[in-house]
């Protein structure tokens, strides 16, 4: 376990890029949020929601790209086995996840007391995301980013082992595969039933349980990808 | 007690062979030559004996082990690689903060001696050093991990021959203080013959010469004479080069005992021209190969 933090710690010689510009871009969020606001010509026109947060999941997400295409081959070099690097890498996006989750909590919470930054704005607490207590919106908060950092990470191995033409094969396979279940769907009659499953599920489950079932086959994934990578 | 050990180990990229039935054990505590040309599978070997790539087919023990995924054999190894890449937002203090954090033998004022050595500035990027300032942050690496088994993998590139002498002479007197295995591939053969206690010569992925430094630099000589005279002496013996200038000849042979002889010259053979010799004789390309990954 020892040796798993210390590669944690080597992950976080780049900490500005996973705990200090995700924290700097939550903070810039109303700011954005009133700009749009102003070019929308809505300021202050009763209750509304700013969709920002998607944004936010690329910034938190897109340093574990370059921890598995830089921080890995280097490490590899100094005796680390792909196990300990795999496991300090989940450490490290479940703690930044856990990190930019919590600070979310905090962003909602002055949004409540502010009456939405005064213009009844919701950048934050969106409709979809909105939970009872603080404790399940700090999870709501953590799903969607573990998810996404599980992608990056999933591309950064692919890149490592495969260059440029798994990162090609990659995109086309999921872009197909997403394209196929869609005609699939289409042709099935299966949207509507897919949107009253969705709609009739908790929103603790859609944005926390499914993310992180996602974040696992992903991980997985990308796990079965590191084992037999070479630098 | 030796440290590594392969037995027949080959290593194919399609219908390339990097390493051929590669048999070699690397005693322990004893500064190991790699040496052979571009594309000879020094670097895949290396790769190999790290746990970095995998082999084809054969068997791998380093530390009595297998070293892929493990983490009792890796935590005892250092491979300093010529074409290693550093993370981009690295400074060289946060390269040595991460080998001080992996190795446990690590010395931080040994460090801090070669870096005044080689003048390399502990705040500065990475992506920012020159060709021969990165190879030196390797060599810091390499020396001050006091790994058991410490690979340096062309550690020279970029620097310059005064650069270069400190990391041999840095290397012997740390070596001499805190003995282990180093295993130091190279092409600048003369420069590192007196450093290096054996060889490894590999030509085309296949083991050429597996023995002592010590008893290489006696087992060949170089004849000339006149062509009859050297023809004659030279019957029975192997002979690795000739050269044939007018009625004069040259052989460079192995396994000839007696060194004296009426009307021949005697010259011995230096490591380099012996490994050079050898490798040619052995019937390789001369054109410049490319090192497989």
């Amino acid at each position: 376990m020892t040796r798993v933090l210390d590669v944690a710690r080597i992950q976080l010689v780049n900490w500005p890029a996973l705990l200090a510009y995700p924290p700097a871009a939550v903070a810039a969020l109303p700011l954005l949020g009133w700009g749009i606001d102003v070019s929308n010509g809505q300021t202050a026109v009763g209750d509304h929601e700013v969709y920002l947060l998607p944004m936010l999941l690329g910034v938190a997400a897109a340093a574990h790209l370059q921890t598995m295409t830089q921080v890995f081959p280097f490490t590899l070099g100094l005796g680390v086995t792909r196990r300990r690097f795999a496991a300090a890498t989940a450490l490290v996006v479940v703690g930044q996840a856990l990190f930019v989750g919590l600070l979310l909590v905090g962003f909602a919470a002055v949004e409540r007391l502010t009456a939405g930054w005064g213009r009844e704005a919701r950048i934050y607490e969106l409709g979809a995301l909105r939970q009872d207590g603080p404790l399940t919106q700090w999870l709501a908060f953590t799903g969607p980013i573990v998810a996404t950092s599980a992608v990056c990470v999933l591309a950064g191995v692919v890149f490592q082992r495969w260059r440029q033409s798994g990162i090609y094969l990659a995109v086309f396979a999921g872009v197909a595969l997403l394209a196929s279940a869609g005609a699939l769907a289409a042709t099935q009659n299966w949207w509507r039933p897919i949107r009253s499953f969705l709609g009739g599920q908790p929103s603790l489950t859609l944005f926390t349980a499914y993310p992180l079932a996602f974040a696992l086959a992903l991980g997985g994934t990308a796990w079965l990808v590191l084992r037999r990578s070479t630098t | 007690m030796n440290v590594v050990r392969t037995t027949g180990v080959t290593k194919r990229y399609g219908a390339l062979a990097a390493l051929d039935g590669v048999s070699v054990t690397l005693a322990e505590n004893t500064i190991h030559g790699l040496l052979g040309r571009n594309g000879a599978g020094k670097t895949t070997l290396m790769r190999i004996l790290t746990g970095q790539s995998f082999e084809t087919g054969g068997t791998v023990e380093v530390f009595g082990q297998h070293p892929y995924e493990n983490a009792d054999v890796l935590a005892r190894t250092c491979f300093i690689k010529e074409s290693q890449h550093y993370p981009e937002k690295f400074r060289v203090r946060h390269a040595l903060r991460a080998a001080e954090l992996l190795y446990p033998h690590w010395d931080a004022a040994f460090a801090a001696e070669l870096l005044a050595d080689f003048a390399v500035p502990t705040g500065q990027l990475l992506g920012k050093l020159s060709r021969g300032q990165l190879s030196a942050v390797g060599v810091i690496i390499g020396l001050a991990s006091r790994a058991p088994l410490t690979l340096f993998d062309e550690p020279y590139l970029g620097l310059d021959a005064v650069a270069r002498q400190l990391f041999y002479d840095r290397l012997l007197a740390d070596y001499a203080a805190h003995p282990r295995t180093i295993v130091l591939s190279t092409h600048l053969i003369d420069e590192v013959s007196d450093l290096i206690e054996h060889v490894v010569l590999l030509d085309r992925g296949r083991v050429l010469i597996d023995a002592d430094a010590e008893s290489l630099r006696g087992e060949a000589v170089a004849v000339s004479g006149p062509a009859d005279a050297v023809e004659r002496f030279a019957a029975g013996y192997e002979e690795l080069h000739r050269e044939r200038i007018g009625g004069s000849l040259r052989v460079t042979l192995t396994g000839a005992p007696d060194r004296a002889h009426p009307g021949l010259d005697f010259e011995p053979v230096s490591l380099q021209q012996l490994v050079v010799r050898t490798t040619q004789h052995h019937g390789a390309p001369v054109a410049a190969g490319k090192e497989a990954r």
